[in-house]
């Protein structure tokens, strides 16, 4: 059985025949997609651990200055909140990265003793920090990085510390995090009296009320309390707060370059491949194709290249994301989840990547003059 | 005698803004079946005659009918050339990214709708070529009498009425050529076609039927 040429089967073929060039762009878009899946990956799986970290914890809204990392609110407007009807809880954090040893860097929280979030955490060993005390707990992941137990001396910016204990955190952010006592982290912030945040738990939405309209309710009634503070649903917080609007715009931006220079290898490819068949498109006009057939040819050999190197990009990013998730450098702020969403907007991004770069050259191929280019060497 | 398949009124194709003028009104008609040759000096003007016959180009000024359709006009070029002629060429002009057999089916994926079994009538089209055994290989393979019958084979692939030779035997030796004229008169004799060859060498120019001189852009009388 004689084997039929298809439409796409001439576009694979025109690929299949420059093996080697196809080879070094398909290497370019593949990097290009790598680093976009590897960055905004990473950044989303941030976000992830935020919102993880809130649902955990049961915090239904977060109270703060205008800002989250320069945010500096007075400690006592604790007990302010606490006596509003629609709270239940409030719980005073602090919020920071430290620098725990030359290669391990983490999340750092300053909590109350007795404050509610200790409710999502397992404790696997040792016990609780006590107050005005210097001691601290580890996530189980940081542990394991830091090779620390229970009893174990840690020295934090200076300052001497005891591992009281090890928990287990269903969020990256919480395992790969220490954990210490409010008063110990004002002091080596020298910020008496202030805190990051307060996170809040609301009492039961009243019989009749819808979630959505309490939730709006009680932040009014908050921000009418503490006139200058904020009152931020949990869920807005984990995807606004400064950090994670740093990671998106840092991957979107490195990525965006790293897009562009393979947009720019795609189209050197094409327009070099479009140069070198001159000929062949005269050929192709001689015999009857119409200009829309020869652009539609192009434009299919560059959407070819930039899914098939879209692919290969996904699992080059894929994988760096399961590294950086078992890097003591990054693990406490990433986890190897991959959402679908990513692939397909990974995969969509490379074919219109390969269909942009694409056009120009397609066009000028597609409007040679049949005796022109037949007579191109 | 058969209405004219192909008429040419006062063909003038000029280059370079006019200072090169390749054809300088040329009138010609050239019935279904004939067997044509365009002979002429190099520079005569006889390939920018073909070229406006296949629909390849565009006059200056004049016109090329088809059927008494106006090219260009009332008949679109892409559409005379996918359906209504076919092309050899001297130098083959196969796609060296394609073997044989898909060659041959190129034409067809300009036809719309495509002809659903491309594989074999290019196959049909290569056995009649003698090329049966060549068909996985790819152009570079050939040699270059069988080139130029994979070229024949693709010309005759959306059954065209006109069939458009320019110095198809430029490249051959004599046993290739002679082969290669054979073929192109047996197609031309069996298929009832239209052959127009653009030719130097007089041997074939007079192996066909009627033929014309170019000199300078112009019929010889």
């Amino acid at each position: 059985m004689a084997s039929q040429l298809s439409f796409t089967g001439f576009a694979w073929k025109n690929l299949w025949r420059r093996r080697l060039r196809t080879l070094l762009t398909l290497g370019g878009i593949a990097m290009a997609i790598g680093a976009f899946v590897g960055l905004v990956g990473f950044s989303r799986s941030f976000e992830h651990e935020w919102l993880r970290m809130y649902l955990s914890s049961g915090t239904d809204i977060a109270v703060v200055q205008q800002t989250f990392l320069n945010t500096s609110v007075n400690e006592s407007a604790g007990a302010t909140l606490k006596a509003l009807p629609t709270v239940a809880q409030a719980t005073p954090m602090i919020l920071n990265l430290m620098d725990l040893s030359p290669e391990v860097n983490a999340l750092a929280y300053g909590w109350k003793a007795d404050s509610y979030e200790f409710d999502s955490l397992t404790l696997t060993s040792g016990s609780r920090f006590r107050d005005g005390q210097p001691e601290v707990m580890l996530g189980d992941l940081l542990a394991e990085n830091m090779k620390k137990k229970p009893g174990d001396a840690l020295e934090i910016q200076g300052s001497n510390f005891t591992v009281a204990g090890i928990y287990h955190g269903g969020s990256a952010l919480e395992a790969g995090a220490v954990i210490m006592p409010l008063d110990q982290m004002q002091k080596l912030g020298s910020i008496e009296g202030k805190v990051t945040a307060f996170h809040v738990r609301l009492r039961p939405a009243p019989m009749g009320e819808a979630a959505d309209h309490y939730l709006a309710r009680a932040q009014a009634e908050i921000e009418a309390a503490l006139p200058g503070l904020r009152a931020v649903p949990a869920a807005e917080r984990a995807g606004n707060n400064q950090l994670v609007l740093l990671a998106h715009a840092a991957a979107w931006g490195t990525s965006g370059i790293a897009l562009l220079i393979g947009i720019l290898g795609i189209a050197n490819t094409m327009a070099m491949s479009v140069f070198e068949q001159t000929r062949e498109i005269g050929i192709l006009r001689a015999l009857g194709w119409k200009r829309w057939r020869i652009l539609a040819l192009i434009e299919l050999e560059a959407a070819v290249l930039g899914l098939i190197g879209g692919v290969i990009g996904i699992a080059v990013g894929w994988g760096s994301l399961r590294l950086l998730a078992t890097l003591p450098q990054t693990a406490s702020i990433v986890s190897a989840s991959f959402p679908l969403l990513l692939l397909a907007e990974a995969l969509g991004i490379a074919v219109l990547a390969g269909l942009v770069a694409g056009f120009i050259p397609a066009w000028r191929g597609a409007h040679l003059s049949p005796v022109e280019a037949l007579r191109h060497d | 005698m058969t209405e004219p398949i192909l008429q040419v009124h006062d063909l003038r194709k000029s280059y370079d803004e006019g200072r090169i003028e390749a054809l300088r009104g040329v009138d010609l008609a050239i019935h279904a079946g004939e067997f044509l040759a365009i002979s002429g000096p190099s520079g005569s003007g006889k390939s920018t005659l073909l070229q406006l016959l296949g629909g390849l180009d565009t006059p200056t000024s004049g016109e090329v009918r088809f059927r008494n359709d106006r090219l260009g006009s009332a008949i679109g070029l892409d559409e005379y050339r996918s359906k209504n002629v076919g092309f050899i060429f001297q130098s083959f002009h196969l796609m060296p990214t394609l073997r044989v057999l898909d060659n041959v089916q190129v034409p067809m994926l300009a036809m719309s709708p495509k002809p659903p079994k491309r594989a074999e009538r290019a196959l049909t089209l290569l056995r009649e070529m003698g090329l049966e055994h060549r068909l996985r290989q790819y152009p570079n393979e050939l040699s270059a009498g069988e080139r130029q019958r994979v070229a024949i084979a693709r010309a005759l692939a959306n059954e065209p009425e006109i069939l458009l030779a320019d110095e198809p035997t430029g490249n051959l030796d004599s046993a290739n050529s002679a082969r290669i004229m054979d073929i192109l008169t047996g197609i031309q004799k069996q298929r009832g076609m239209t052959l127009i060859v653009v030719t130097h060498e007089n041997e074939i120019a007079h192996a066909a039927a009627r033929q014309i001189r170019l000199r300078d852009g112009r019929i010889e009388a």
